[in-house]
C-alpha cells in the first residue's frame, strides 16, 4: 500500500470532491492536469483510488485523448490549431516551420531543456485570424493567441521561445517587420 | 437442453448459451480471435461470422454474440460466410507481420532463408517466437486465407510503414513485444475479469491504440502480479513467458499439480527434448480451474539446471566431494549406524519436507521405524499440529470436509491471513470472483496491506500476534482488540453478525514462523469464529491453509513425533545438548524455514552423522556428512495432498539427470540398508503400500477421478466452541511479521541464489511511517533490525498498509535470514519485541 506522501496528498486533495461511479474521471484528470500540468503516474493512481478503479484504466482513457499528457509541460507550450480554417491557410507549413525551429519531429513534443513545447490545437472559432497559435503557460494558467501568422514570423517566435523568451517578448517578436 | 442445426446436423445445447462455444465443443473449427470461453463476448474482431439462417438484419452473425435458441439452423461454412471471414482477417492482418500466414511455402523455409516472395526472412512467423503454436496462424489456416486476394500486392502496408514499438523486456516473467498484437483485448479481459488484477489496458487511439501496463510504464511498475492468465488467452506473440520463449513449443503435455502451497493447482507441462519448456493452467483441480499464480507457471525455471545436485556427494574434511550414489550410501548408512551402535536408535532423528510427496514422506516413516526412532517431525511440524489439535477439539476431527469449491459460494468469508494474495493467490483470485460476480462480504484480519483489501467489506488490521483476540472477538462480538481501528471493527462485526447462517465460512493460513502456541490460539479462535457463523457445520466451513503443499498429506504419512518422540524444536535442543547425534534431512532447509536460525545452525554444527537427501545442495546441506541428490520435484512421481484433502497426481515431466534418483528410491534404499528389508522402492509400489496402511485412495482412484478424491476427510463434525485463548501481551518494541511471498520460490531460496526474490519487490522491512519517525528512519535507509542478540541488514520501506507496531518482512528474505530474529519454535507470547538501529551512513 503507497505511502500517503505530501505530494500524494496534495493530489488528492485536487480530486476529494469526485467520487466512483459518477462519470467523475475526465474532471478528476482535468482537475490535477490543471494545477500540476500533467498525469504522473503517481496521480493516475491516486484517481483510482478515489474512483475505485485500476490506475491502468485511468491511463486508458487518459491516452486516448491527446490533451492529457504524463510528463511535466514545458515552460511555454504553442497550441497549434489544427482547424480547418488555420490550414487552408498554410497551418501546416507554419507547424512544420515551428518544429524545424525548435527541432521537434511530431505534436506533441518539447524541447529538450524544457522551455517550449508544440501541442495539438482544435479551432475555438477564432477563424479570422488564421493561421493561429496559441501561447500558454501552464504554471500560470496564462494564454495568448497569436494570428495572422506566416513562416517567417512563426520562426522569429518560435527562436524567441527556444532561447527562453516571455510569451511577450516571443509575440513582439512576431510584430517586427 | 434445445436443438439446433450445425451444419446439417443435430446438435443438443443449452439455450442461451453463446453459440460460438456450442460449435468448438462440437469440433467444428471456427476462427474467434477475440472470445474468451465463459466470458461476456467483446465482439471486436468480427472472425467469428457464421450464417445464421433467418437471422436480422443479416444472416451474418457473430457466433460469440449469439446465443443459441431453439431450431436455430447455424452454417459456419458458406462461401459468403467464408469469404466474409477472410476479409475480416485480412484487415486483421494489414498491420501484422503476416506474409508468412498466406504462404504455401511457409514449411519449407528457415529464418536466413531467401523467402519466395521477397528477400531474407529475417521476420514474420519463421522468426517468432509463437511461430506452429499461434492461434493467429491457425485462424488464418481455418479460413484459408492463402485463398484470398492479397490486398497488399503492390500497396504499402501498415506494418512496414511505422517502426516497431518498443518491447518490455524488463522482467523475469512476462515479455511484452507490441509489434504482433492485433489488439483483441483478450488480455484486458483476463486480467480485468478472470484476475481482478487490472494492469493491462488499451491505451492511445486509432492508429496508435496499444496494450499498455498500468500506468504507461514497464510491466514491473503495474500491478502486474505475473499470473500469466493473459499469456494463456493471446492469440499471438505479443504476451509470452520470458524463460524459455524461444523452445516452448511442446511436443508432449504432462499433467501434474503446483507444488508451491496448498492451493495445489493442477497445471500441465508441455515437454520438449525431456525437459518441461512451459506451463498451463490445468482444469482438473475444480478449485483452480483455469488459473494458476506465477509460482506455479514459472516454478519449474526457478533454479538453474546447473545449480540441481547431479552427483552425490561425501564429507572429505572441510569439503563436500562428489560422489557415486553407492559410495554416498554407504557413507550415509555407516555414519547412521555408527550412532546407532554408540548412542542407540534414540540418538538419531528424523525431519520431513512438507514439499515432498505422500510417497517419499511414507518411506521417510519407515525409514524412522528402520532405524527405530520415535523423533521424527518437519521444521513446521509444531505450528500444524497445533492448529489440528485445535481443529480436532473444535470439531472432533481435523480432516473437516470443508473444501475450497464451497468458498466460491460464501457469502461472507472471514480471512485470517498475513497475506493470502501471496500465499495462496489462487483462493484470493475466487474471493475477488465471489466479491464481484456475487457481492460476497469479505472480512480480512491481517497485520498488513494485501491486494486483496480493495474488495474487503471490512479489514480488522491487528499487531503481529493479536490476530487470536480479534477472531475471538469477531466471534463473541466483542469490543475492539487494542490497536484496532474502531470503525473498521464495527464494520466487521456488522458483516459477521449479518454473515451468520449457511453461507458463511472462515479461512485460516497460519504461518510457518508464527510458533506453535500463536498459531494454536489463532486456529481455536477462528474456530470459535466458524462455529458462531456457522452453528453445528461449522466443520464444512473451516478452512485450514498450510503454507507448504504437502502438509496435511505428510502429516497422514506419519511424519510427526511417535511415542516418546521429539518434535523439531525438542530435537534441536537436543542436538545442541549433544543427545541427538545423527540427522536424516528429507528435501528440508530447516536453515531458510525454521524460526531459531542459531541455535539450529550450532546444532548441525555438532552433528555426527547429517544425511541430507536433497535436490539442492541448500545452506543445511553444506554440514552434511553425505548429501544425496535426488530429482527435483517437476522431475518426481507422486502424489501431494492439498488444503481440499485432494490427492493430486504430481507427475514427472524430466528424467533424473546425471546420477539422481527418485526420492522414493533414495529412501528405499537407505530404509533397506537399515533393516527395512521391504521398503517399497518405486513410486507405485509405494503407494500401494501406503493405501494400505492409511487409506489413503488407490493409484487406480486418484486417476480414474483427476483431482476429485479426496483422502480421509471426516463424515460427521462437531462444533464446540473453547475457551477463549489467553491474550497474548502487549510490548513497546516492533513484533515481527513474516509469511511466504509471492515472487520467491523454496528452492531458490533454499540454495540462497543471488536471484531468490526475482522482482526484488518486497525485499525490505516494511514499518508503519509512525514507527519509522518514532526510530528516524525513512524509505531506503538501511537498518539493523534487532532483538538485541542478533540482527539482520535490511533496508526499509514505510508502508501505511503496516500495522503500528509491526515489522514485516518476506520470509524468504535473504534466504531466512531472518529465522535468526525468532525463537526456537517460533514467535510465541514472550517473544522479544525488535528494534530498528539506524545505520550511520558509511
Ligand atoms: S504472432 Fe503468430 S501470426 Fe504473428 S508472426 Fe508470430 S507466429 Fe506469425
Ligand atoms: S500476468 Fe496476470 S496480472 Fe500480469 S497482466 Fe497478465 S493477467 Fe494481468
Ligand atoms: S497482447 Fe495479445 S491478447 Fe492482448 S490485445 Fe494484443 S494480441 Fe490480444
Ligand atoms: S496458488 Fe498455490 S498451488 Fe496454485 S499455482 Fe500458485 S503456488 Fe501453485
Ligand atoms: S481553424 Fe484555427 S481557429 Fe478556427
Ligand atoms: S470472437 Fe466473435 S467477434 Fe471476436
Amino acid at each position: 500500500m503507497p505511502l500517503e506522501t505530501e505530494a500524494r496528498a496534495q493530489i488528492r486533495a485536487l480530486v476529494a470532491e469526485f467520487r466512483p461511479e459518477h462519470g467523475d474521471l475526465l474532471a478528476a484528470m482535468h482537475s490535477v492536469q490543471h494545477h500540476l500540468g500533467y498525469l504522473s503516474s503517481e496521480a493516475m493512481e491516486v484517481i483510482a483510488e478515489q474512483l475505485g478503479l485500476f490506475p491502468a484504466e485511468v491511463y486508458g482513457a487518459a491516452s486516448f485523448y491527446e490533451e492529457f499528457r504524463f510528463t511535466p509541460p514545458a515552460q511555454t507550450n504553442i497550441r497549434w490549431c489544427s482547424g480547418p480554417a488555420c490550414r487552408l491557410k498554410n497551418g501546416g507549413g507554419i507547424r512544420d516551420a515551428i518544429l524545424a525551429t525548435l527541432g521537434l519531429h511530431d505534436i506533441p513534443g518539447d524541447t529538450e531543456d524544457g522551455r517550449a513545447g508544440v501541442i495539438l490545437g482544435q479551432c475555438n472559432g477564432a477563424c479570422e485570424l488564421a493561421p493561429m497559435v496559441w501561447l500558454e503557460q501552464p504554471s500560470t494558467h496564462r494564454i495568448e493567441f497569436v494570428g495572422n501568422l506566416n513562416a517567417a514570423r512563426a520562426v522569429r517566435m518560435a527562436r524567441a521561445l527556444r532561447d527562453g523568451a516571455t510569451i511577450e517578448a516571443s509575440i513582439e517578436e512576431t510584430k517586427r517587420a | 437442453m434445445v436443438q439446433i442445426t450445425l451444419n446439417g446436423q443435430t446438435v443438443e445445447a443449452s439455450a442461451g448459451r453463446r453459440l460460438v462455444e456450442v460449435i468448438k465443443e462440437q469440433g467444428v473449427a471456427i476462427t474467434n480471435l477475440c472470445y474468451i470461453d465463459g466470458l461476456d463476448p467483446y465482439a471486436g474482431c468480427r472472425t467469428c461470422i457464421v450464417d445464421v439462417v433467418g437471422a436480422r438484419p443479416t444472416p451474418l452473425q457473430l457466433a460469440c454474440v449469439t446465443q443459441v435458441a431453439d431450431g436455430m439452423v447455424v452454417n459456419t461454412e458458406t462461401a459468403e460466410v467464408k469469404r466474409t471471414r477472410q476479409s475480416v482477417m485480412s484487415l486483421i492482418l494489414a498491420n501484422h507481420p503476416d506474409r508468412c500466414l498466406t504462404c504455401h511455402r511457409r514449411v519449407h523455409c528457415m529464418p536466413g532463408d531467401i523467402c519466395l516472395r521477397d528477400d531474407v526472412v529475417t521476420h514474420r512467423c519463421l522468426t517468432c517466437s509463437k511461430n506452429y503454436r499461434c492461434e493467429l496462424q491457425t485462424s488464418c489456416e481455418i479460413v484459408d486465407q492463402g485463398d484470398f486476394e492479397e490486398p497488399w500486392v503492390g500497396e504499402p502496408r501498415s506494418y512496414y510503414e511505422t517502426p516497431p514499438p518498443e518491447p518490455d523486456r524488463g522482467n523475469p516473467f512476462l515479455e511484452y513485444d507490441p509489434q504482433m498484437c492485433i489488439l483483441c483485448t483478450r488480455c484486458v479481459r483476463a486480467c480485468d475479469d478472470l484476475r481482478h488484477t487490472g494492469a493491462v489496458t488499451l491505451s492511445g487511439k486509432g492508429h496508435r491504440t496499444m496494450i499498455a501496463f498500468g500506468t504507461g510504464g514497464s510491466i514491473h511498475e503495474s500491478d502486474c502480479n505475473f499470473c500469466g492468465a493473459c499469456i494463456d488467452v493471446c492469440p499471438t506473440a505479443t504476451l509470452m513467458e520470458k524463460p524459455n520463449k524461444w523452445v516452448g513449443r511442446a511436443d508432449d503435455w504432462t499433467n501434474s499439480a503446483c507444488n508451491s502451497c496448498a492451493v495445489g493447482c493442477t497445471i500441465s507441462y508441455g515437454v520438449a527434448d525431456d525437459r518441461p519448456v512451459i506451463v498451463r493452467p490445468d482444469r482438473l483441480n475444480p478449485f483452480s480451474r483455469d488459473q494458476i499464480c506465477v509460482r506455479g507457471r514459472f516454478g519449474y525455471v526457478a533454479v538453474a539446471e546447473r545449480e540441481r545436485l547431479t552427483r552425490s556427494l561425501v564429507r572429505a574434511g572441510q569439503r563436500l566431494l562428489p560422489a557415486t550414489f553407492d559410495q554416498a550410501l554407504t557413507t550415509a548408512v555407516d555414519a547412521l549406524t555408527a550412532v546407532k551402535s554408540a548412542h542407540g536408535a534414540d540418538a538419531i532423528a528424523v525431519l520431513g519436507s512438507p514439499l515432498a510427496t505422500n510417497e517419499e514422506a511414507y518411506l521417510l516413516a519407515r525409514l524412522a521405524r528402520a532405524i527405530g526412532t520415535p523423533h521424527v517431525d518437519f521444521s513446521h511440524g509444531m505450528v500444524h499440529r497445533a492448529v489440528a489439535d485445535a481443529m480436532r477439539a473444535a470439531f472432533s476431527t481435523d480432516r473437516v470436509p470443508a473444501t475450497l469449491t464451497d468458498l466460491e459460494q460464501a457469502q461472507t468469508v472471514v480471512v485470517a491471513a498475513l497475506d493470502v494474495e501471496d500465499s495462496h493467490q489462487v483462493v484470493s483470485v475466487r474471493l475477488k470472483d465471489a466479491v464481484i460476480k456475487r457481492k460476497a462480504q469479505v472480512v480480512i484480519v491481517s497485520p498488513k496491506w494485501t491486494a486483496l483489501d480493495r474488495w474487503a467489506a471490512a479489514i480488522v488490521r491487528v499487531a503481529p500476534g493479536q490476530e487470536a483476540a480479534a477472531l475471538q472477538g469477531l466471534a463473541d462480538g466483542g469490543s475492539a482488540p487494542a490497536g484496532v481501528d474502531a470503525a473498521a471493527w464495527a464494520r466487521a462485526l456488522n458483516v459477521v453478525s449479518r454473515g451468520k447462517g449457511a453461507s458463511a465460512a472462515v479461512v485460516y493460513a497460519p504461518n510457518g514462523a508464527d510458533g506453535a502456541a500463536r498459531a494454536g490460539a489463532a486456529a481455536t479462535a477462528a474456530a470459535n469464529l466458524a462455529i458462531a457463523l456457522r452453528g453445528a457445520e461449522a466443520g464444512s466451513a473451516f478452512h485450514y491453509l498450510p503454507t507448504d503443499a504437502n502438509v496435511l498429506g505428510i502429516a497422514d504419512m506419519g511424519i510427526a513425533p511417535g511415542a516418546g518422540g521429539k518434535s523439531f524444536p525438542e530435537i534441536i535442543e537436543a542436538a545442541q545438548r549433544g543427545e541427538v547425534k545423527a540427522l536424516v534431512i528429507h528435501a528440508d532447509n530447516p536453515l531458510l524455514n525454521a524460526p531459531g536460525r542459531t541455535a539450529i545452525e550450532a546444532a548441525l554444527q555438532g552433528l555426527q552423522a547429517l544425511v541430507v537427501i536433497d535436490s539442492l545442495r541448500s545452506t543445511t546441506a553444506e554440514y552434511a556428512t553425505a548429501v544425496l541428490a535426488a530429482a527435483p520435484f517437476f522431475a518426481t512421481d507422486g502424489t501431494i495432498t492439498n488444503a481440499d484433502r485432494r490427492v493430486l497426481h504430481q507427475r514427472s515431466a524430466q528424467r533424473a539427470r546425471g546420477q539422481q534418483s527418485d526420492g522414493v528410491a533414495i529412501l528405499a534404499a537407505l530404509a533397506n540398508r537399515l533393516g527395512d528389508r521391504e521398503a517399497p522402492s518405486g513410486f507405485t509400489e509405494a503407494h500401494e503400500a501406503l493405501a494400505a496402511a492409511t487409506g489413503y485412495p488407490t493409484m487406480a482412484q486418484v486417476d480414474g477421478a483427476p483431482a476429485q478424491v479426496r483422502a480421509l476427510v471426516a463424515t460427521s463434525t462437531t462444533a464446540k466452541p473453547q475457551p477463549a485463548p489467553a491474550p497474548t501481551p502487549a510490548h513497546s518494541g516492533l513484533t515481527l511479521a513474516t509469511g511466504r511471498s509471492l515472487y520467491t520460490s523454496w528452492d531458490a531460496a533454499s540454495i540462497h541464489s543471488d536471484d531468490a526474490d526475482k522482482l526484488h519487490r518486497e525485499e525490505a522491512v516494511w514499518l508503519n511511517p509512525r514507527d519509522a519517525e518514532a526510530a528516524g528512519v525513512r524509505t531506503g535507509d538501511v537498518v539493523d533490525l534487532t532483538d538485541g542478540i542478533a540482527s539482520v541488514r535490511i533496508a526499509v520501506k514505510l508502508d501505511d498498509g503496516v500495522a503500528a507496531g509491526t515489522a514485516y518482512v518476506p520470509h524468504y528474505y535473504d534466504g531466512g535470514a531472518l529465522m535468526a530474529l525468532l525463537p526456537l519454535g517460533g514467535a510465541g507470547a514472550s517473544t522479544a519485541a525488535l528494534r530498528v538501529r539506524a545505520l550511520q551512513p558509511a
